[in-house]
């Protein structure tokens, strides 16, 4: 047996001198896939949803019959059996427990109330899975938190929690920031929406609300939407020169921000030697950075 | 019994330095030791039951070692012994780092200071009644001289005892502030203003036995305190007893009062930056502390040194019976062990004070009950002796 | 003639009392502060990130390691806030043990906040004493799903399993010896002068003060809010069970101590109750293979030992990941008002303050 039949090993690829810089680009942590929908609940958009569906339902059955039509009278013309009649096809029932919650029409006084108080302000209320969701406009949420935590029949004492979530294949917004809203007195839950496109610079709830201070600094950080007459608006989690908003869609779960790998304390070269190695056989640029 | 010339008086007192060295250096790990296993017993836990390292060099032998002997069930509890002499050796062999902005002399002093300041104050603590031993007539140089209990026997000991234990806070100040860094230095400041303000009450509970005994001599201000006040040794102290116990608990920086090194608050206070040796040496001197001031609660408010607590000795039980008759050194050193359980003790029992309640602990009641205490004494020797 | 300067001072991230790796930052005038700015994010993970790039069901893994001192509330937490999302509802058995097992964890969190407020503030025994009590909690966390910190104890619709045999043997016995215990915690503190010296009137913050910063659990209860969801919006078994919110007024540590104390007493009754009630039947909901979300968004909040934690979640048709998922943390908004109860105090009182908000970073930071 001789030695040229065996496969020859690999030659690891030369390995320049220097810290490296993972080539996050190149990764495939690195590829994003955007999302396409615009997942944001609401009656208004359920309710054409489901009217397109139907319409399409419709259309559909309408489409059968006729076909079924043409079936009958070209099978009458040549003499043949009648095609069987379409039957209208039944959704499938599930056999199991989930019972999906779908957004339903307000009934809630709170609801009622806030639209009277905000009129045209109020972009849309609606309930789901016993929960309220008020959406109004992103220039009165000032307003409107004010009007949750002073009014007498809303007395909303808490913020409960402020989140933002970040819609990039919606049209007209960007953002969507909600406000969880408690009424320790009443034992009830609202939940306030804006629309915020970006670059807008919605005003802060810490006037109303002082809970809203490291919150509104967790968005900043985490989406990188900024709020107006915020006392400290600077980043909370992230180091100060991170880049990037880690919770947008289009940052990746690696890279970004990323500090550069230093295999200085890898005396002999050894553990330099392996990812070398490593990342040739993964097809992973290990490439030395530019000189300063 | 021949006069010793100097050389003979010299080499004597070295002898005897090196034996109170020795003491020192045998009494301070079974403190810690003791201290490890009192924690674990008040704790619900075994304390320390084996040595750091795992198998290689002399501490892994020992420990080998140790586990065959722990197959024995009494003996696994003490499994921990050798390592004190594995903490002494990390403590010697470990690297000694000196921060780069210290200064550096003051940084090298203050171990020294506070070590050195707990050591001579045994200087005027005679551990055995009379004579130790005396030397063989066949010995070079200091044949057939004996050797005293006490290094110095001067008759201004407690002067000399309360003077150079104070020198003992500058070591734990020039740590703080040599170190040049920020927890060290509050735990410094707090360190000087605690140990300032508990020298006082501290020194007018020990003036107490000063007046009732009128010595300053330690062996016979503690003698005359069993003997010659029959009860009293104890009985119209126990104010005293009790203020003399808290400032020393503060003196030592011991719970509930260690505000110099509360490690909640301070990291680890006026020797975070220390490290090695040196910070054994902070430690040392903290447990000779303790020892100090346990001789001294054993001698003056515990009936004296060698003697039977509570005038027992003398009064109910006459000298003629056979050994608890006879002031012994046995009893001595019951005392101390008896009070450096009540450190261990009070450190598994009760938190800390807060910096503020510290000092207004000091100002606010103990001065005037030590100044009370006082009184009390003054009154017992115009009309009671 | 002297020049009085206020000394700057981080309190960690190293630091024996800040419970992790929490930095404040100081100022000190002597040693009273005046000015104190938390700063978090050093056991950042980007949890929210992990759990939007993973399935609904795989997230729960991540709520056992935000708050590993209390993983069992923050697994039932997460359990609901999916079954809010998708409709499900959970059969009666399962709600009893995932009752039953998430006050068991009220108990072991509150037994490590013992544990170490009361080393923070120098009473080193009880922390042996809470461990010891908090190490049969462990072991019954480890009878039941197998792992003792990081549980992962529950499923979306119910249990993985049902409580294994003799499990009811190990509660009696638990229950039988717990009242003592805290007994004997009480002993070694409440009438403790140095104790309450440390604890009353230090780290205020008034009832006001507190629902503006958003601060709830025991430390809103010690302020005299009577405000515990699980009295307020009942959730799994909780509307079957007979037990007191204990409130104060005091809004001190001290106050906060007792409530925490009296909160654990309760715990235990709810214990007992759901062993006597435990209904028979499934502990699993019938669901399909792989869940599919519509679209919807549910914020779902429960008690968790540390305060109200919520689970924000958004479902995006037809997907297997959540399009958002977000955590209100209790320990993350309760921390807000730290520079409040601090500022004016001493450095000895922001250790307490600190050890009295019950703090977890990892549940800070996520």
């Amino acid at each position: 047996m001789s030695d040229e039949t065996l496969p020859q090993p690999q030659e690891p690829p030369a390995a320049p001198a220097g810290p490296y810089v993972y080539d996050y680009a190149a990764s495939p942590q690195r590829q994003i896939v955007l999302p396409k929908t615009v997942p944001l609940p609401s009656l208004i958009t359920f309710l054409a949803e489901q009217k397109a569906a139907a319409e399409a339902d419709e259309a559909k059955w309408l489409k059968q019959l006729a076909d079924f039509e043409v079936a009958k009278a070209k099978a009458e013309a040549e003499g043949k059996d009648a095609p069987k009649p379409p039957v209208r096809a039944v959704p499938r029932k599930d056999d199991n427990d989930l019972k999906t919650p779908w957004p339903q029409e307000a009934k809630d006084a709170d609801l009622l109330h806030l639209q009277d108080c905000l009129g045209g302000k109020v972009e849309e209320i609606f309930e789901q899975a016993g929960e309220l969701t008020c959406q109004v406009s992103k220039e009165s949420i000032l307003e409107a938190l004010l009007l949750c935590r002073q009014d007498a029949e809303l007395n909303y004492e808490m913020l409960a929690d402020q989140t933002a979530t970040h819609y990039p294949a919606a049209t007209g917004f960007a953002f969507s920031v909600v406000y969880h809203l408690t009424s320790i007195s009443r034992r009830k839950r609202l939940r306030l929406r804006i629309l915020v496109p970006e670059g807008f610079v919605p005003e802060s709830a810490c006037a109303v609300y002082p809970s809203a201070n490291w919150m509104e600094r967790e968005i900043y950080d985490m989406l990188g939407i900024r709020f107006a007459n915020h006392p400290d608006m600077t980043r909370i989690l992230c180091p100060e020169d991170w880049e990037g908003h880690p919770l947008r869609k289009d940052y990746p779960t690696v890279g970004l921000g990323q500090r550069d790998i230093s295999f200085r304390e890898d005396r002999g070269g050894r553990l330099e030697l392996i990812a070398m190695q490593k990342a040739g056989q993964l097809g992973i640029n290990l490439k030395q950075p530019k000189a300063e | 019994m021949p006069t010793p010339t100097l050389t003979q008086f010299i080499v004597i007192t070295l002898v005897q330095c090196l034996l109170v060295v020795i003491f020192v250096f045998v009494v301070v790990p079974l403190t810690v030791f003791a201290e490890r296993k009192v924690l674990g017993y008040l704790q619900q836990r075994l304390g320390s039951t084996r040595v750091a390292s795992g198998h290689v060099g002399v501490t892994g032998w020992m420990n080998r070692g140790m586990w065959k002997w722990g197959r024995i069930p009494v003996l696994s509890y003490w499994r921990g012994i050798p390592g004190l002499v594995a903490d002494i050796l990390k403590l010697i062999l470990k690297e000694d780092v000196i921060p780069a902005k210290a200064d550096k002399f003051v940084f090298f002093i203050a171990p020294a200071l506070s070590m050195v300041s707990a050591v001579v104050v045994f200087a005027a603590v005679s551990f055995v009644p009379g004579v130790f031993f005396t030397f063989p007539a066949w010995f070079p140089l200091v044949g057939g001289l004996p050797v005293s209990g006490g290094i110095a026997d001067i008759n201004v000991g407690l002067l000399w005892i309360l003077g150079v234990a104070s020198v003992g806070v500058y070591g734990i100040v020039l740590a703080g502030w040599a170190s040049n860094s920020k927890y060290p230095l509050l735990g410094g400041l707090r360190s000087a203003a605690q140990m300032v303000s508990y020298e006082v009450p501290l020194a007018i509970s020990l003036l107490a036995p000063v007046v009732l005994t009128a010595s300053l001599n330690f062996g016979e201000m503690s003698t005359r305190m069993a003997v010659g006040l029959p009860f009293w040794g104890l009985v119209p102290q126990i104010l005293g007893f009790l203020i003399y116990l808290t400032c020393g608990f503060a003196e030592t920086n011991r719970l509930p009062f260690d505000m110099p090194e509360a490690e909640n608050e301070l990291v680890a206070g006026f020797h975070t930056e220390y490290s090695g040796m040196k910070f054994g040496f902070f430690y040392l001197a903290e447990y000779i502390n303790m020892t100090v001031v346990a001789a001294l609660a054993a001698g003056f408010f515990l009936g004296g040194p060698w003697l039977l607590p509570f005038g027992l000795q003398g009064l109910l039980i006459p000298a003629s019976v056979p050994f608890i008759g006879q002031p012994h050194a046995i009893f001595f050193a019951v005392k101390i062990i008896f009070m450096l359980f009540t450190y261990i003790w009070v450190r598994g029992t009760i938190p800390r004070y807060r910096y503020d309640q510290v000092m207004s602990v000091a100002w606010k009641y103990l001065i005037p009950m030590a100044l009370a205490n006082l009184l009390l004494a003054a009154l017992v020797r115009c009309f009671a002796v | 003639m002297f020049k009085n300067e206020e000394m700057e001072i981080n309190l960690g991230p190293q630091h024996p009392s800040t419970h992790g790796v929490l930095r404040v930052k100081l100022r000190l005038d002597g040693e009273t502060i005046t000015h104190c700015r938390p700063m978090i994010g050093y056991l950042h993970r980007g949890v929210e990130k992990i759990c939007e790039n993973q399935t609904f069901f795989q997230g729960q893994v991540w709520t056992d390691r935000m708050d590993y001192c209390s993983a069992v509330a923050n697994n039932l937490g997460w359990a609901e806030a999916n079954e809010k999302l998708f409709g499900i509802t959970v059969p009666r058995r399962a709600q009893y043990i995932r009752t039953m097992l998430n006050e068991f964890n009220r108990l072991a969190s509150h037994l490590i906040w013992l544990a170490t407020h009361a080393l923070d503030i120098g009473a080193m025994t009880v922390f042996l004493y809470a461990f010891r009590e908090r190490e049969d909690i462990l072991d019954m966390n480890e009878a039941f799903c197998g792992s003792r910190l990081t549980t992962t104890a529950f499923r979306i619709g119910g249990l993985r399993e049902d409580l294994p045999p003799g499990f009811e043997k190990l509660v009696t016995k638990f229950l039988a010896k717990f009242p003592s215990c805290l007994e004997e915690y009480e002993n070694l503190l409440s009438e403790n002068r140095i104790w309450k010296k440390r604890t009353v009137g230090v780290a205020k913050l008034s009832a006001e003060d507190a629902i503006a910063l958003g601060v709830t659990g025991p430390v809103l209860r010690a302020a005299g809010v009577p405000y515990d969801i699980r009295k307020a919006f009942p959730y799994a078994a909780y509307a079957e069970m007979d037990f007191e919110v204990p409130t104060k007024t005091e809004a001190d540590t001290y106050a906060r101590y007792l409530v925490r104390m009296e909160e654990m007493r309760q715990s235990a009754r709810i214990i007992q109750q759901c062993m006597d009630g435990m209904p028979e039947g499934p502990v699993m909901a019938k669901l399909p293979k792989i869940l599919r979300a519509e679209v919807n968004e549910v914020y779902h909040a429960t008690e968790a030992p540390k305060g109200e934690i919520g689970y924000y979640l958004v479902g995006e048709k037809g997907s297997g990941n959540p399009y958002r998922f977000h955590v209100r943390a209790p320990g993350f908004i309760n921390l807000q008002a730290l520079p409040k109860m601090a500022e004016g105090g001493l450095i000895a009182d922001i250790v307490a303050a600190i050890g009295t908000l019950d703090i977890v970073l990892g549940e800070i930071d996520r």
